[in-house]
């Protein structure tokens, strides 16, 4: 599919209209991932608890002891879990559904899921299910984008010039500039996209964190990625679509209900999603930790542009409320941030020492041009420093640059968020990538017979999950 | 208007030939305006509107119940030269207004063509999709008479509506009844997975087209 048929007036056109899909399905994205997040609350709070072995004699939900004669539970269709008269949802003594198949279902309606799947069944050859025809046009012409923005050695001028003109209200006047671009550029499609990817990276690292009288066109190269990193970040920051959300957090929608375990992983027949019969759960020793600590306090900090010297400003003010990283109520905070979705590096804080209410009033620069700000969101997340290089998280604020109001006074000054926990792990950088080894375990145990049969294939599945968990 | 604040994201599409008033449709139904001037639709476009459903299947679990929907309109263009940018965008949307203008017999005849192009490009074989004659209006200019358009929608097993995009009649009605059938259809496959999924439910449709190519080239 591409848009070479159309007149360069006309594909911006289409484009707009892209983006503005871009926009609204970041928002939907958004609202899956909260939703999920419940779902897998729901499914912690229900699941077997790990100190405890499975039992026959309890119900699988809320956990309560069943009788012999009477409530004595019935098994559920979707999970075969033997389940209480409590806990049940449904229509009739006979179709009922558990807590969490019912919420489950209704997590595939509310996401679109349904249909995902059914288009599934008939474009089996798409390798993303989930992919948009939208979103690929996107990508691929935003490529485009990219590269006049970022050419290889333009004259200056023309660079900042270009940069500004091209702002969405001013697309006339970048035309010929565009158009001889582009058209130079769409037979390179595959080619550059190798090359953007390599440049974004380093352009990523050209971050400079100063304060705020240091221009940010000083910038300083921190590190050069080698390739196995490059492979490493662009595999984790791999598409800001739908799809890649939707499928990661269901994998770590599995692994939500190992947390808490603390060498040894013991999972019964536990549920997973009605067709599955068997699930499983991992646990790393670094991954996982962050669902350590229930999230709380605000975060308070200043966004603004900077259009002379075309970088955002980041102003971290302080933090109040948070709660404690580890069990002696130590708090080492410090503030990440990270422009999503894209392979940027991320910038920190220093860490303040035993308090819960840091004040940081620290400066970041992200040089970045002004129009491509749509789409972004920029990630402050906090995190706890703990002893021998453990990280905890204590929340995260998601702030969406897209329809950010830079010109707006308010918006420029300080203003308190409140910390939100993690939707998951894969969503751009969200674990900590300090490299190392998971040491892992799995073992599995089986409540009924017929669970034997889907031993192996659960195996692999495993491997694939615990993969992606680790890179 | 865009906040996450919603139950139920749906996509719908309309489809059909240049002219009949895709977009002065779906422009009534967001804005409850009409605009007569004619100005082509470059590729696509979309409208949003948010609406309360209710739920009416007697069956399901969520009777009574009310939602926030978020619809998605998608306005694609008539014209033959975008066709294969527009066919594209029919494999992302839950459920189409198929229309035609009851003042051209030519729109009404090419009401086929537009269904075995969604039969190749749709998530399903049978998605679904609701038969609207627009500009019914124009009393005096009509070509396509009643009769003709219902048994033509009767043999497909899909809704058939006589709107009007300058008076707003039955344009809410329209929608809301394919936003119905979407909801129903989502009850459907969540909840009979594993039956016969390609032609399992409400096989009744479209089984007057001859029988496509059933799955694409690779």
């Amino acid at each position: 599919m591409d848009l070479t048929f159309l007149q360069t007036l006309e594909r911006e056109r289409v484009l707009e209209v892209l983006r503005r899909d871009k926009q609204l399905r970041t928002i939907e994205e958004d609202r899956i991932r909260r939703m999920k997040h419940d779902l897998q609350e729901l499914r912690r709070r229900g699941a077997k608890s790990f100190s405890r072995q499975y039992g026959e004699r309890t119900c699988a939900r809320c956990q309560r002891p069943l009788g012999k004669l009477w409530n004595s539970g019935a098994v559920c269709h979707g999970c075969s879990h033997r389940i209480c008269s409590k806990c049940r949802v449904g229509v009739g003594t006979a179709d009922w559904k558990c807590t969490v198949c019912h919420a489950y279902r209704d997590v595939k309606f509310r996401s679109g899921e349904w249909f995902l799947e059914e288009r599934a069944k008939k474009f089996p050859c798409t390798t993303d299910k989930y992919e948009v025809v939208g979103d690929k046009l996107l990508k691929t012409y935003n490529v485009l984008s990219h590269i006049s923005v970022v050419p290889p050695t333009p004259p200056p001028y023309l660079l900042s010039d270009y940069a500004f003109l091209s702002r969405p209200g001013d697309l006339k006047n970048s035309k010929p500039f565009t158009k001889s671009m582009e058209d130079l550029m769409v037979s390179f499609t595959s080619h550059i996209k190798k090359i953007s990817t390599s440049q974004n990276d380093v352009r990523g690292d050209l971050l400079s964190v100063d304060n705020r009288k240091g221009s940010c066109s000083t910038y300083s190269t921190q590190k050069s990625l080698s390739d196995t990193d490059i492979n490493k970040s662009s595999r984790l920051f791999k598409g800001p679509s739908l799809p890649n959300l939707f499928k990661k957090s269901k994998d770590s929608d599995q692994e939500g209900s190992s947390t808490g375990a603390e060498e040894e992983t013991s999972c019964g027949s536990e549920y997973s999603g009605g067709k599955r019969g068997s699930t499983c759960s991992s646990i790393s020793t670094d991954c996982g930790l962050f669902e350590g600590v229930g999230v709380a306090g605000e975060l308070e900090l200043a966004l603004s542009y900077n259009s002379d010297f075309s970088c955002l400003e980041i102003t971290v003010g302080s933090c109040r409320n948070l709660s404690h990283g580890d069990s002696k109520k130590k708090c080492h905070p410090y503030i990440k941030l990270c422009m999503l979705p894209g392979k940027s590096s991320k910038m920190k804080t220093t860490v303040k020492k035993n308090m819960t209410n840091p004040v940081y009033n620290e400066v970041f620069k992200f040089p970045i041009e002004r129009h491509l700000l749509r789409g972004k969101r920029l990630q402050a997340s906090v995190w706890h420093s703990g002893t021998l290089r453990r990280k905890v998280f204590l929340g995260e604020a998601l702030f969406p640059l897209d329809g950010w109001r830079f010109e707006d006074k308010n918006s420029q000054s300080f203003n308190w968020y409140p910390l939100c926990p993690k939707a998951q792990s894969s969503d751009g950088g969200a674990v900590e990538q300090d490299g190392g080894e998971a040491m892992l375990r799995v073992k599995f145990t089986s409540a009924e017979q017929g669970d034997l049969m889907q031993l192996s294939s659960f195996k692999s599945r495993q491997e694939k999950d615990t993969r992606r968990q680790i890179i | 208007m865009t906040d996450g604040d919603y139950d139920y994201l749906i996509k719908l599409l309309a489809l059909g030939d240049s002219g009949v008033g895709k977009t002065t449709f779906l422009y009534r139904y967001t804005d409850n305006k009409f605009n007569p001037k004619f100005i082509t639709t470059v590729g696509i476009d979309f409208r949003e509107k948010r609406v309360v459903y209710t739920a009416s299947n007697p069956n399901a679990t969520t009777t009574g119940k009310t939602f926030k929907v978020h619809l998605q309109l998608w306005d694609t263009a008539g014209q033959e030269r975008f066709r294969s940018l527009t066919t594209a965008f029919f494999r992302d949307a839950m459920g189409f207004l198929l229309m035609f203008d009851l003042t051209s017999q030519q729109s009404f005849l090419n009401v086929r063509n537009w269904m075995s192009q969604l039969q190749a490009n749709a998530y399903c074989e049978n998605p679904d999709i609701v038969l609207i004659g627009n500009k019914a209006d124009l009393a005096d200019q009509r070509e396509v008479q009643e009769k003709q358009a219902k048994e033509l929608a009767d043999k497909y097993g899909i809704p058939y509506f006589e709107t009007s995009a300058a008076t707003g009649a039955e344009v809410d009605k329209a929608v809301i009844t394919l936003l119905d059938l979407v909801m129903k259809r989502m009850e459907q496959c969540v909840d009979k997975p594993p039956a016969d999924p390609a032609n399992g439910n409400g096989a009744t449709k479209l089984t007057a087209e001859q029988p496509n190519e059933k799955k694409c080239a690779c």
